[in-house]
């Protein structure tokens, strides 16, 4: 089994990505490699689903930094959700839930966009 | 678990070679390494973490990538700390050159940098680098005082 694969939905004008398995150094090409698709797509309201995803160090958040402002820019903005306690924790060390709103359900986070949320910042 | 917890051990040293691929391992044998020093589940996720930046951080900038070289994880239990020494023959990388982490300014100038850095340091208790005998030293410290910092 890989050590990442990642899914990619089309939920109505919401793009869900699925990554499942862990994202570090070694594996960030492909989570990097499926937020640059859905922004080539330009699909740029992206939920990042984590229910499948184990563990996540700083390459993986480099990999949404580095996405965040043209996505933002074009009236998007990139969400998580059901992230694990281990991945929830690194988002807190980090600050990230200021900076990306999170959501404890896939449905929650698409609706969110429905509602016309804004970005966290 | 054990509770030995507050006595020196014996320290554990591991030669990986300088690939990507190991991170993974290096992860696992951290977070064993750190439970059996007595943290528990939550804290031990933490420091594979640090240590899996760390080593990533010798990958891409002491060895700039190149995968034929050798890094060595030295794993000590000092009853009252947990140290691991992150080891490599690369270039000198002056950690006070990262630059420190501003969540503002990577979201509006795309820098991506810097992040394993800045995990380290929220992560342990000292995050410490020193040339020695033409090696590059990074020493990751976790005190285990009850209270200490999550």
């Amino acid at each position: 089994m890989s050590d990442l694969t990642v899914d990619t939905r089309d939920v109505e004008d919401v793009t869900v990505l699925y990554p499942r398995g862990f994202i570090n150094a070694h594996t960030v090409r492909g989570f990097d490699g499926a937020i640059q698709k859905a922004v080539a797509r330009r699909r740029f309201q992206i939920v990042v689903n984590c229910e499948g995803l184990t563990y996540i160090a700083s390459a993986g958040l480099g990999a949404m930094m580095g996405a965040i402002e043209e996505i933002r820019a074009s009236g998007g903005d990139l969400r998580m959700a059901a992230p694990n306690e281990t991945v929830q924790n690194i988002f807190e060390i980090l600050g990230f839930n200021h900076l990306y709103r999170t959501y404890p359900s896939e449905a929650e986070a698409v609706e969110s966009f429905r509602k016309g949320g804004q970005a966290a910042s | 678990m054990p509770a030995s917890g507050r006595r020196a051990k014996p320290a554990l040293v591991v030669k990986i070679p300088s690939e990507t691929s190991y991170l993974a391992l290096v992860r696992d044998l951290t977070k064993k390494m750190a439970e059996t020093a007595g943290f528990p589940e939550a804290t031990a996720d933490r420091l594979a973490l640090a240590v899996d930046e760390a080593t990533t951080n010798v990958i891409e900038h002491a060895y700039k990538g190149a995968s034929d070289q050798e890094i060595e994880l030295r794993f000590e239990d000092r009853g009252t700390e947990f140290r691991v020494e992150i080891v490599d023959t690369g270039k000198m990388v002056d950690p006070r050159t990262v630059p420190r982490v501003d969540l503002e300014r990577f979201v509006t100038e795309r820098r991506t940098g810097g992040l394993g850095m800045h995990l380290m340091e929220k992560i342990m208790d000292s995050v410490t680098f020193r040339r020695s005998a033409r090696r590059n030293v990074c020493l990751l410290v976790k005190r285990k005082e009850p209270g200490a910092a999550p």
